[in-house]
């Protein structure tokens, strides 16, 4: 079973019963005495050893650019608004949040996704990585997007930078038109796509140099 | 979007025990779901999240004795599996522009069979039918993408799914987990057209979980064509999905599935009745792509639909034998 609360550990059951009276609080309370409430804990009563299930404050642990963050969030929480409302981690950006724009692209498990979309709590033991930690050297996918002019406002940039990472991690030397599919994902309201074209083939051969 | 209760079984038995109460909603890539919440068309009291399930995803057998797709397959990994893309090019074809690279990622195949309508009115909280005051506001409102196909009812969106038309064309079957045991049913047997308001358009109950896809043998021709508005992150317009089965060159029987043209994915009869027995060339292509067309009864700005889905599916016939004369 996993982990979803560090408190408890890997004790199963029981716990799974008390978390649930305890951190639902009075909505749920006044509802264990309708149908709905009243089936789950019976449920939960016949299975003991079934899976947990969580409600309201739900303290995680996410692997954030190679650290351990310890936070409290609820189950309806993004991994986009928890990396940036309460680990400060504002790489990736809130834009359409709705899977549509690209800008809260992160890199979770080697796969670019959209954070904005994600609940962090389904991110625990997953490895995520966000564009504060990539190498801004030279042979970095950043120093490529800045010889190439490949921002103007910039809204979008963290989010291309991802999308570009993810996909050189992949595939270290994309056609243009692997470049075009890979970043189908992310828009630039702008419209500065030729430059972040060229930054992400400019990017493939200086990390090739390295 | 509102608070809910949250669990993440790992095996199917949790997810259909935790699935088998009122207002429960199962969580795969999330790519449905979380703008449904965040849009308040669904919510749900407890969200079940399906991707701790690894019995759920992976892709097993071959095109000569059939092929498993798991439900919680990412649609990333159909489409870097080679017997897809080498003998189901309908199912291939189909995934390949789903979304975008990260939907793709998130994306499941049962998520994608089962996501929710995207009709405008339905997301902005109008309910499925989107009647309101014995009026639609579908049929009297902007119904540019709706439904060309079975349209004397209330039910106007299309459904939503691009991977449902090419499974029920290569004639796939759903295995259904539930908490009266397995069931195994045709993949058009997951949708209906609602009557009223209360009725869903997908025909599992509480508790049920899709959990594989089983595709027959690859014997015959398949193929998919789709037309979009622009080659953007977008649902098509018009899909069509066909599979052929030819005894001596001619079209001993057929498989011929729309999407975006009903509130099901639409199998047209009609066109397979015209091809059956012909010998498949552009114009038996083209006689059963008029076919295809014959019941459709427009809403009052989607009349282009007709001619698109005429085009689509003559296309669709036409790649199925190797034959894109549009391209040159």
């Amino acid at each position: 079973m996993r982990k979803h609360d560090p408190k408890n550990g890997e004790e199963p059951g029981g716990a799974s019963r008390r978390d649930f009276l305890r951190g639902s609080g009075l909505a749920a309370a006044s509802a264990v005495l309708t149908g709905a409430a009243t089936t789950a804990l019976d449920e939960a009563r016949a299975a003991d050893d079934g899976p947990k299930v969580l409600s309201g404050e739900v303290e995680i642990t996410l692997k954030v650019n190679g650290e351990d963050r310890k936070t409290t969030v609820e189950p309806r929480s993004t991994l986009l608004d928890t990396l940036r409302n309460r680990l400060d981690v504002t790489g990736p950006k809130r834009v359409c949040d709705r899977a549509s724009c690209g800008a809260c692209t992160a890199i979770v498990d080697g796969d670019p996704v959209y954070s904005c979309t994600t609940l962090a709590v389904t991110c625990q033991g997953k490895t995520i990585e966000t564009v504060e930690s990539f190498d801004v050297g030279e042979q970095g996918v950043p120093h490529a997007f800045h010889q190439n002019d490949g921002l103007m406002c910039g809204y979008c940039t963290p989010g291309f930078v991802t999308a570009c990472k993810a996909l050189l991690d992949k595939n270290p030397n994309p056609t243009l038109d692997e470049v075009r599919r890979g970043l189908d994902g992310n828009i630039c309201r702008c419209g500065t796509y030729i430059g972040v074209l060229q930054a992400a083939l400019d990017a493939a051969k200086a990390m090739k140099g390295a | 979007m509102n608070a809910f209760d949250f669990a993440a079984p790992t095996t199917v038995e949790d997810a259909v025990k935790l699935l088998g109460v009122p207002d429960a909603e199962a969580l795969s890539g999330g790519t449905d779901l979380l703008g449904r919440l965040k849009d308040y068309a669904s919510s749900p009291k407890r969200v079940v999240y399906l991707k701790d399930v690894k019995a759920l995803a992976g892709i097993s057998g071959d095109a000569t004795d059939g092929l498993t797709i798991g439900a919680g397959t990412r649609l990333a990994d159909v489409l870097a599996d080679k017997a897809v893309k080498e003998s189901y090019p309908a199912l291939w074809q189909a995934t390949l522009e789903v979304g975008t690279p990260q939907i793709r990622n998130m994306a499941t195949v049962g998520g994608n069979l089962l996501q929710r309508p995207r009709c405008w009115y339905y997301r902005a909280g109008n309910g499925l039918l989107a009647v309101k005051d014995g009026k639609s506001l579908v049929r009297e409102g902007d119904n540019r993408y709706h439904a060309i196909f079975e349209t004397d009812g209330d039910a106007l969106f299309v459904n939503p799914s691009s991977l449902a038309v090419p499974l029920i064309a290569l004639g796939a079957k759903a295995v259904v987990a539930g908490p009266r045991g397995e069931r195994t049913i045709a993949v058009e047997d997951l949708y209906q057209i609602p009557k009223s308001g209360k009725d869903s358009e997908l025909t599992l109950a509480p508790g049920e979980v899709v959990t594989k896809l089983v595709l027959p043998p690859a014997k015959g021709l398949n193929a998919s064509y789709e037309a979009r508005q622009k080659q953007a992150h977008d649902w098509p317009i018009v899909l069509a999905s066909v599979n052929l089965n030819l005894d001596d060159h001619k079209v001993a029987s057929s498989r011929i599935v729309v999407y975006g043209v009903a509130p099901i994915p639409w199998r047209s009869k009609a066109a397979e009745e015209a091809l059956a027995g012909k010998l498949l060339n552009p114009e038996s292509a083209a006689a059963a792509a008029a076919a295809s067309i014959a019941a459709a009864k427009p809403l009052s700005m989607n009349a282009y639909k007709v001619g698109l889905t005429q085009t689509v599916v003559k296309r669709a016939l036409m790649v199925a034998m190797g034959n894109r004369y549009w391209e040159g």
